[in-house]
């Protein structure tokens, strides 16, 4: 077969893209300290390193407390307006959403300095929740604009039809759009918890005293002999990743072949 | 087959109106939808809302809907007004152009969605779903996912989904243009039938004036927002009251005509291709588009003649322009002598009696009576 030069460039991609990450669990489990070849030997000292390391397992908690927060708060605002935007006019409708889609491209330095600024002068201690509530304002764009896609591709009739039958506009929300409309709120879920998860610059800027799981990885970086544990960590958050994107798309699925709708592209 | 849908039922004006429209327009911003609509529709009509596609009449039925708020005007529906009455709370029921089948619901829970408030017991409910499914051809399919079904089986549901409420009114908006013409015609016979059985008011939407013809009691044609006529089909198509609704529907050949003048009811014409001769006030009724007055008349009111064949009323000369053979039928496109336009001739094929070729010289037979004056 010939290896035409757009099958190596895709090639060249992915090579770029995942050796990486295949590198993190080959040094994970090698008990040599310096990350270098020849590899030494097999070791699970650093994952015993990692899951007895107390100032990680904060900041893991911290992180998933934010990101989880930060996800059904984007998700649940996402749904919002999605459905303001995809189902009513309202003056100055296109200058609210671009407002709101603003900070999809504004770099987040900008963000976490301004929002600091505010904060201070509102005199708003700065903790978790500062953290959460400059994540959600970063991660709602993303959500909105998945489920823009998924409240766009609902056809108008399904709601007029339930309200024609009887149920009340809240009742046919429940009963008819919402259940339409799951597989693109996992999707947004999903998508703002990473984007929370690994966010360091407005959470380094906005935690105050607090750690996440970014920071500690950035600050540890720093000392060499605690790169194998880093490793080890980020193999581990790999492997969550992997779990966590097959089971979304594994119910995204389920949701879309109950429905028999065209499949839009998911994640996988 | 109108006739078949009002055979042996009270006449229509005897009826009680169930629907009635007065004097709506509606505007969407500056946009004037509906233009004074007023009409009445009475109790078990099959009625029909005819016309060109935008011409407002989807709009006038999500008026009864509730779908739609007017401008100006009134809706009633049963003698009630309706403007405070949302949409859930109406005696009407609506099938969906798209159907809007909930496809995340079985067929059943589909049809049997209008039922959730109802106070009856589960056993009751699920009895009332199955009778739906049976009264539309869809015995046993309660369990099926809803999404898995074809086009006509979608229309099925949606219409057994509106029924099962025992609606005063059912409004359906195109619910048969999605379908294959086979499954469509299938469809309309289907309907009237289910419109007789259920006794309940039919408001049928659609842009095809053979549906309109075959299905409807009455129908009201539409262009830009305005009722032009409002008639039995018979009618409509026999007394169009302008040219425009009486290009609308079916075929109509028009020829230029004279008015001579006017005596004692008659109107006297001369017509290139026909002659002199005089029609009634009542045929001469409708509007012409121009100002040219035209005659009007449909292609199956005149019949070609045979050599020996001797015609009832009057004939004309003609050659053959044009042949098309449809099995059933034939249209024959003719000149007749003096007329360069051609003129429209549909003839039934009978056995034993040949088609004729182009260039055929021919007489055609042909009666006052039959003709519309548009003026
Ligand atoms: N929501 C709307 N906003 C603005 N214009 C509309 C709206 N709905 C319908 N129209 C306009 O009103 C006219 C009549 O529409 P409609 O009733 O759907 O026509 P029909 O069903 O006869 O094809 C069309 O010109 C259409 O563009
Ligand atoms: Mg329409």
């Amino acid at each position: 077969m010939k290896f035409s030069s757009l099958k190596g460039y895709a090639f060249l991609y992915l090579v770029f893209l995942y050796a990486p990450i295949v590198l993190l669990p080959v040094f994970a489990f090698n008990s040599g300290t310096i990350i270098a070849f020849p590899l030494k030997g097999f070791t699970l000292d650093w994952f015993r390193d990692l899951f007895a390391n107390q100032t990680l397992g904060l900041a893991l908690k911290n992180s998933l407390i934010i990101a989880v927060s930060t996800s059904i708060l984007s998700t649940t605002l996402g749904v919002f307006a999605a459905r303001a935007s995809t189902r009513f006019k309202f003056p100055g409708k296109t200058g609210v959403m671009g407002l709101i889609m603003l900070p999809l491209v504004l770099p987040e330095i900008i963000i976490a300095s301004s929002l600091l600024v505010v904060l201070l002068a509102v005199g708003m201690p700065l903790s978790l929740f500062t953290v959460i509530l400059g994540h959600t304002l970063m991660a709602t764009p993303y959500a909105i604009a998945v489920l823009n896609a998924a409240f766009s591709s609902l056809d108008r009739s399904l709601e007029e039809a339930a309200y024609d039958l009887g149920e009340t506009k809240w009742s046919t929300f429940r009963l008819i759009i919402l259940p339409l409309v799951t597989p693109g709120i996992i999707s947004s879920a999903l998508m703002s918890f990473t984007i929370s998860l690994d966010e360091f610059i407005v959470a380094f800027s906005l935690a105050g005293k607090e750690t996440t799981l970014p920071i500690y990885i950035f600050s540890q970086l720093r000392f060499p002999k605690q790169i194998p544990m880093i490793m080890a960590l980020g193999t581990c958050l790999v492997v969550a990743s992997i779990v966590l994107l097959a089971t979304a798309e594994y119910f995204r699925r389920r949701g879309l072949a109950k429905t028999g709708a065209k499949d839009t592209g998911g994640f996988l | 087959m109108s006739q078949l849908n009002a055979a042996a039922r009270a006449p229509l004006d005897s009826r009680a109106k169930m629907i009635e429209f007065h004097e709506v327009h509606k505007y969407y911003g500056d946009y004037h939808a509906l233009r004074g609509i007023s009409a009445t529709i009475r109790e078990g009509e099959f009625f029909s809302l005819l016309g060109p596609s935008g011409c407002g009449k989807t709009t006038l039925l999500r008026t009864i809907a509730g779908f739609e708020d007017i401008s100006s005007g009134a809706v009633l529906i049963d003698g009630k007004d309706m403007s405070d009455v949302a949409p859930n709370k109406r005696p009407t029921n609506m099938v969906f152009q798209s159907y809007a089948i909930f496809p995340h619901l079985t067929v059943g829970e589909n049809v049997g969605f209008g039922l959730r408030r109802d106070p009856r017991s589960k056993a009751e409910k699920a009895k009332a779903v199955e009778e739906a499914l049976e009264m539309v051809g869809l015995k046993g399919y309660g369990a099926r996912a809803a999404h898995a079904l074809s086009g006509g089986q979608r229309q099925r549901v949606a219409l057994a989904r509106a029924l099962i409420l025992k609606p005063k009114v059912l409004l359906l908006d195109e619910p048969l243009s999605a379908l294959d013409k086979k499954i469509r015609e299938q469809m309309q016979v289907e309907l009237i039938k289910l419109q007789r059985e259920v006794g309940i008011t039919f408001v049928l939407v659609t842009h095809d004036q053979e549906e309109a013809l075959v299905m409807s009691d009455r129908i009201a044609v539409m262009f830009e927002g305005e009722i032009a006529q409002l008639a039995d089909p018979e009618t409509l198509y026999r007394r169009p009251n302008s040219r425009r609704v009486a290009d609308f529907i079916g075929v109509m050949n028009f020829l230029p005509a004279q008015i001579l003048g006017e005596a004692a009811g008659h109107v006297q014409l001369e017509v290139g291709g026909l002659g002199r001769f005089e029609v009634t006030e009542e045929q001469a009724s409708a509007r012409a588009s121009g100002a040219e007055p035209v005659v009007g008349f449909r292609p199956e009111t005149l019949t070609i003649l045979y050599e020996g064949q001797q015609a009832h009323d009057r004939e004309a000369p003609a050659t053959i322009d044009e042949v098309v053979y449809y099995g059933d039928m034939t249209y024959y496109d003719v000149k007749l002598d003096g007329v360069d336009a051609p003129v429209r001739i549909s003839m039934r094929n009978v056995f034993g009696r040949p088609v004729l070729d182009v260039g055929t010289r021919t007489r055609v037979a042909w009666s006052a009576g039959a003709l519309v004056l548009f003026r």
